[in-house]
C-alpha cells in the first residue's frame, strides 16, 4: 500500500484515564500530515505511539507498513525520524559531537554531518558548545539530529513552539524542502497558520477522539457559509448570500462601482476548530 | 548488541566526561587519600587494611559514582530518551558507560597503586578479585543509575554504598568486641572476602565474592524490570 501510516480503533489509557479513545486515520506516503489539537488532547501520546516509544493495547498501527510490534527493531528505527516535546542535547558537547553521535548510532556516513548542518544553516555553529546556543539553534540541532539519518519519515512534536518568527520560518522552508524530497511528515501543533502552510491534510483532535480530517483547503471550503463578504467605498460591510436571487444585488453593487472588496466567507483553521469542538486551540 | 554503537556511546561518555567538572573530580578522592597514606607510613609498606581502604574508596567513590551519575544525568536531561529511541539498544547504551567508567577505575587504580606500592595486589588472585569488586561496584551504578531521576538524588544512594561497601575495612577501627556480630558480618563483605584473598592467596574468599556480583546483578536486573514497567 501507498500509507506510511495507518491507524485503526487505537485506544491508549493511562490508569483510568483514557487518552486516546478510539482513533483511525491514514497517511499517505510523500504526505505533511498534521495533528491538531489543543494541549492534553492527546497529541503526544499519540506519536509516542507511533514512534514505539509507548505500547498500545488496543488497535492496530502500521508505520510504514511495518506493525507496532516491531518498533522496536533497530531496523525499524533507522527508516524513522524523530524530534520528541522535549528532546534534548548533550549541553557540554558541540554541535559537531552531538551530530557524530547520531550518525554512527544510525550507521549513517559521516560525511551527513556537513550536509544537515548546511540543511539547518548551522554551519558556522559547527564547533559551538550547544548549552552556548540560543533556544531557536538548538531546536535546529534537533532537527538535524531527527534528520541526520534520511528517514523515510519523521515525527515532529510541536517543532516550532516557542521560537520566534525568524527561526519558525528557517524550519518551515526545511520541513517543505525536506518532503520536495520525497520524506513523508507527521507534525503535531496547536498553530493553526503553520498547519495551513505546511500541510497537506489535517486532523482535528479533541480528547483523544479525531473530530474532523481533511486538506485545509477541503475544510475550508466544508465549513464556509458561502456567503460574499462585500465592504463598500462608503464603508458598509454586507453578507449576502450566494443565492441565484442575489445575483442583481451584487450586480448591481459592482456596476455603481461601490465595492471596495468582495470575497466568499473562508474560516480559518482556527475558526473551523472552535466551531467542531467549541474549543479555542491554545 | 552492536559494536560501532557501543564505540559511538563510549566516545560521546568519554567526551563529556572530560568536560565535566563534578564527574573529574571522583578520581582525585581516593588519589589523594593515596598520597597522604603513603606519606604517614612513611615509606613503609602500608598495612593492608589501609590498601583496601583506598581501594574500597576507588570502587564506590570512582565506580559506582561514576556509573550512576552518569545514568542518573542521562535520565535527568532528557537524553536517555533520544538514545533509546534511536537504534541503540539499552544494552550498547549501559556497555558504552560501563567502558568509560571502567577506563577511569583503571587510570585510578594504577595512579593510587604507584603511589601506595603495587606490591601486595599483584598476584592473579588478587587481580581476579579486583575485577569481580569492579563488576560487584558497577552493578550497584547501574542499579542505582536507574531509578535516579537527577543528578542530585543520587548522593543520598551513594552514601549507604560507601558506608557499607567501601570503608567496611574501617570496621576494624570502631572497637567492636571480639567475634560480635557487625564483625563477623563485616567480615562476609565483598572487600574484607578480596583483602583475605591478597592476605591469604586462597581462593575460597572469590566464591563468595562471585556471590556478591551475582547479588549485584540481580539487584540490577530487578531495577531494570521496574523502571521499565512503569510508564
Ligand atoms: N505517562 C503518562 N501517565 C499518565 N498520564 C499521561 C501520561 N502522558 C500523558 N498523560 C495524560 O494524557 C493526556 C494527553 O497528554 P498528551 O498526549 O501529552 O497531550 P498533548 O501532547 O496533546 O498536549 C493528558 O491529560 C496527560 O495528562
Ligand atoms: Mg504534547
Amino acid at each position: 500500500m501507498d500509507y506510511a501510516i495507518e491507524v485503526q480503533g487505537l485506544k491508549k489509557a493511562f490508569h483510568q484515564n483514557q487518552v486516546i479513545n478510539d482513533i483511525s486515520f491514514q497517511v499517505k506516503k510523500g504526505e505533511i500530515f498534521g495533528f491538531l489539537g489543543p494541549s492534553g488532547s492527546g497529541k503526544t501520546t499519540t506519536i509516542k505511539i507511533l514512534t514505539g516509544e509507548l505500547v498500545q493495547k488496543d488497535g492496530y498501527v502500521k508505520v510504514l507498513d511495518v506493525h507496532s510490534q516491531k518498533f522496536s527493531r533497530a531496523n525499524f528505527r533507522s527508516r524513522i525520524g524523530i524530534l520528541s516535546d522535549n528532546s534534548s542535547l548533550y549541553e557540554r558537547l558541540t554541535v559537531y559531537d552531538n551530530l557524530k553521535l547520531f550518525c554512527k548510532l544510525y550507521h549513517a556516513p559521516l560525511e551527513q554531518i556537513d550536509v544537515i548542518l548546511h540543511e539547518v544553516d548551522l554551519v558556522d555553529a559547527r564547533k559551538k558548545i550547544v548549552s552556548k546556543l540560543s533556544k531557536g539553534m538548538k531546536q535546529r540541532v534537533l532537527l538535524a539530529k531527527a534528520l541526520i539519518h534520511q528517514p523515510e519519515i519523521v515525527f515532529l512534536d510541536e517543532p516550532t513552539s516557542a521560537l520566534d518568527p525568524g527561526n519558525m520560518a528557517h524550519i518551515h522552508r526545511g520541513l517543505q524542502k525536506l518532503n520536495e524530497a520525497g520524506t513523508t511528515i507527521f507534525l503535531t501543533t496547536h498553530d493553526m497558520e503553520e498547519a495551513t502552510l505546511l500541510c497537506d491534510r489535517v486532523a482535528f483532535l479533541n480528547k483523544g477522539e479525531l473530530q474532523e480530517m481533511g486538506s485545509p483547503e477541503e475544510l475550508r471550503y466544508k465549513y464556509s457559509t458561502h456567503a460574499f463578504h462585500v465592504e463598500t467605498f462608503d464603508g458598509k460591510k454586507l453578507i449576502i448570500e450566494n443565492e441565484a436571487k442575489n445575483g442583481d444585488k451584487i450586480r448591481d453593487l459592482i456596476v455603481n462601482d461601490r465595492v471596495k472588496s468582495l470575497h466568499t466567507d473562508k474560516p480559518t483553521l482556527g475558526q473551523i476548530f472552535l466551531k467542531v469542538t467549541g474549543k479555542e486551540l491554545v | 548488541m552492536n559494536t560501532q554503537r557501543i564505540s559511538a556511546i563510549f566516545e560521546k561518555d568519554l567526551k563529556d566526561f572530560m568536560k565535566n567538572m563534578m564527574l573529574l573530580m571522583m578520581p582525585i578522592i581516593p588519589i589523594v587519600l593515596a598520597v597522604v597514606y603513603s606519606r604517614l607510613g612513611e615509606g613503609e609498606e602500608l598495612p593492608l587494611v589501609v590498601i583496601y581502604i583506598v581501594v574500597g574508596v576507588i570502587f564506590s567513590a570512582v565506580t559506582t559514582s561514576i556509573m550512576m551519575t552518569m545514568m542518573a544525568e542521562e535520565n535527568e536531561k532528557k537524553t536517555l530518551r533520544g538514545l533509546m529511541l534511536s537504534p541503540a539498544s539499552f544494552l550498547d547504551i549501559i556497555i558504552g558507560k560501563s567502558l568509560v567508567t571502567g577506563l577511569m577505575t583503571l587510570i585510578t587504580l594504577v595512579i593510587s597503586f604507584s603511589i601506595i606500592g603495587f606490591g601486595p595486589i599483584l598476584n592473579i588472585y588478587t587481580i581476579i578479585g579486583l575485577f569481580l569488586l569492579f563488576l560487584f561496584f558497577l552493578f550497584l551504578g547501574i542499579g542505582i543509575g536507574l531509578f535516579s531521576k537527577s543528578i542530585a538524588s543520587t548522593s543520598a544512594y551513594m552514601m549507604p554504598v560507601m558506608f557499607l561497601f567501601g570503608f567496611t575495612p574501617m570496621i576494624e577501627f570502631l572497637g567492636l568486641p571480639e567475634g560480635s556480630f557487625g564483625l563477623k558480618l563485616a567480615d562476609n563483605f565483598p572487600l574484607m572476602q578480596v583483602m583475605k584473598v591478597s592476605d591469604t592467596g586462597s581462593w575460597l574468599p572469590l566464591g563468595v565474592v562471585t556471590i556478591w556480583v551475582i547479588g549485584a546483578a540481580l539487584f540490577t536486573l530487578i531495577c531494570f524490570k521496574k523502571t521499565k514497567t512503569d510508564d
